[in-house]
């Protein structure tokens, strides 16, 4: 019972950051249609920007080198002043690598190809300010805290029960502003038709940026939670994590909100289910799930099905 | 310029074409770096694991590089056949992450097995050049059959359908194309390239391992053929030729040069929505070469 409880929390945990940056994807995929490749590396940002702000110094490899702020932060005050840099650093982002495409009318695909471009600036930039190698966000940040938890017998780590809570938290803010306000109700009329979201007074091109300053967000605080609970190794680590979320972003099904958190669950919980001695087929088995369940359900566990225009 | 640069560069073109050929059809396959990873790892286990294949000169013969070629291409036509017949009913952006899934997991399953050398992969690839020059020769060859396969391609029956077939899907089946098919053909004919391209590789590079097909490679490579243009066959040529080369032309700027490489991807596909190499393109300069400049060309505006 304890081992299955914790391995449904290890799960869980992992689900959670994979659902905060399905998200991200999703929702600038709502409104533009396209994958923002450069979302792996605002990740990443996000997980610097944390241990920055927390006191932590610039190692010695970058041209930052020993940089470090005179005042260091708590913890709760540096994760979402954190993702607000990601945030912004989302918005400029948008700003040259996806509007101009948009104000010529050009091919969708071709973002693909500019916000790879604007992701391999930013990890190569990251790579030069501040060296490669990785860093870790101290536990003691968390000061009075304790380590560890005991749930039900299981013995769980307080970061993994704070990443769910955040991230819990920040999914349902989500969901109750998309479905309870106006201005996420506008932004459902964008991700339907933009053009007619903005003859129906909807200043389409606003909720589009505003649609990447969330997605920033996420991934900035993402970002900041696994430095926390894992540790930042170097400017290359969010590729890895871009690339799950690509795949749990399919699995519930492009552009849904629940549909990403489901996926970043079940993704989650099926790598935990993988034996230690397999865990070198960790990736391949949520791959391959995310290659079956493409197959057998293309438009994803919670997306609406292509409709086939003529 | 460098010999073993150059060869890249035509490796680069090779993986280009490779993308080219379903993106030509309308369909987005970033499948092209788990059959080159197949190419490479069939020609890295026959030549060090088979001693027939050795030969008795002191380099490794051509022949037997020809013959893991043909073996490559077997296999990775085979299997292309076989998962092209599922993956390909899916449709855009659904297309592209379920082949970059299969790239995934052919990386991890690689990275994993014991005959295939685990994470460090294999060594000492018996080299059938003795230089890089050797290589490039023999690449530029290949390169040049397969440009010219492609030119025929696109001026026959089944090139015409896959470009109908991207226009519009609907439309061209509804002239009696068997899109199905004619999507199969793009997506076996790419993974034959890819894996030809993977035994050239292997061998230049004396050693191969599972990282060389992974998710950057997709990535990549799609870059090459958006940069490039995805009309012509010249233009993921031009792309992989060029982008391979970018990032060691780029020495010069020591740390800045990823970060240039970077903005060319990003700023291209502004100036260039179609690629840099287009049909226009050739027009434009036919009409330049063959007319004398007309009164409006000198700037005289009525």
């Amino acid at each position: 019972m304890e081992a299955l409880l914790q391995l449904l929390f290890n799960g869980l945990s992992v689900g959670a950051v994979y659902a905060l940056f399905a998200l991200g994807y999703t929702l600038v995929f709502s409104v533009l249609g396209v994958i923002n490749f450069a979302h792996g590396a605002i990740f990443t940002l996000g997980a610097y920007f944390t241990y920055f702000l927390i006191g932590g110094a610039v190692g010695a490899n970058g041209l930052m080198a020993g940089l470090q702020l005179p005042f260091a932060l708590p913890f709760w005050l540096a994760l979402p002043l954190a993702g607000l840099g990601a945030a912004a650093v989302a918005l400029v982002l948008e700003r040259i690598a996806f509007r101009p495409l948009r104000d010529r009318g050009s091919d969708p695909l071709l973002a693909l190809i500019t916000s790879l471009g604007a992701g391999v600036i930013l990890v190569n930039l990251i790579q030069l300010l501040v060296g490669a190698e990785s860093y870790s966000i101290p536990v003691e940040t968390l000061e009075s805290l304790p380590v560890a938890l005991s749930i039900a017998g299981a013995k769980v780590r307080t970061v993994q029960v704070m990443l769910l809570a955040i991230a819990g938290l920040l999914l349902a803010a989500l969901s109750i502003w998309i479905d309870g306000s106006r201005s996420g109700k506008a932004l459902q009329a964008v991700s339907e038709d933009p053009i007619t979201a903005q003859l129906l007074g909807i200043n389409s091109g606003r909720m589009i940026q505003i649609a990447f300053g969330i997605s920033g967000f996420l991934a900035g605080v993402a970002g900041g939670l696994v430095g926390l609970s894992v540790s930042i190794a170097g400017p290359y680590f969010g590729i890895g994590y871009g690339l799950k979320g690509l795949g749990v972003l399919v699995l519930g099904g492009l552009g849904s909100v629940p549909g990403a958190v489901l996926g970043g669950l079940i993704i989650g919980l099926a790598e935990a289910c993988v034996p230690a001695e397999l865990s070198g087929y960790k990736d391949a088995v949520s791959f391959g799930f995310l290659f079956l369940v493409l197959l057998i359900r293309p438009q994803g566990l919670l997306g609406r099905p292509q409709a086939n225009k003529v | 310029m460098d010999a073993g640069l150059l060869e890249q560069m035509l490796l680069g073109a090779l993986l280009g074409l490779s993308v080219y050929l379903p993106l030509r059809c309308g369909q987005l396959s970033l499948a092209t770096p788990g059959f080159f990873a197949i190419g490479g790892t069939v020609a890295a286990l026959l030549s060090t694991r088979l001693p027939a294949l050795a030969g008795s000169g002191s380099t490794y013969p051509i022949t037997s590089v020809l013959l893991e070629m043909a073996l490559a291409a077997l296999l990775t036509g085979v299997l292309a056949l076989g998962l092209g017949r599922v993956v390909l009913r899916l449709r855009g952006i659904y297309l592209a992450i379920a082949t970059i899934a299969l790239v995934e997991i052919l990386r991890v399953v690689t990275l994993n097995l014991e005959f295939t050398g685990g994470a460090l992969g294999i060594f000492g690839i018996p080299q059938p050049f003795d230089s890089a020059a050797g290589y490039a020769a023999f690449t530029l060859a290949l390169l040049a059959l397969i440009c010219w396969l492609c030119d025929r391609l696109e001026k026959t029956r089944p090139g015409r359908a896959m470009a109908a077939i991207r226009d519009d899907e609907l439309a061209a089946a509804s002239q009696g194309i068997n899109t199905a098919d004619t999507k199969l053909l793009a997506f076996v004919l790419s993974a034959l390239v890819a894996g030809i391209t993977g035994v050239v590789a292997a061998h230049f590079l004396n050693s191969w391992n599972a990282k060389l097909g992974n998710f950057d490679a997709s990535i990549t490579t799609l870059a090459f053929v958006v940069f490039g243009g995805s009309r012509t066959w010249l233009g993921p040529v031009f792309g992989g030729l060029l982008l391979t080369a970018l990032p060691e032309l780029l020495r010069p700027v020591g740390d800045l040069r990823l970060i240039v490489f970077g903005a060319v991807i990003l700023v291209g596909p502004l100036f260039f929505p179609q690629g840099v190499i287009t049909p226009e393109l050739f027009k434009t300069l036919k009409r330049i070469m063959l007319r004398p400049p007309t009164p409006a060309a000198q700037g005289g505006k009525p």
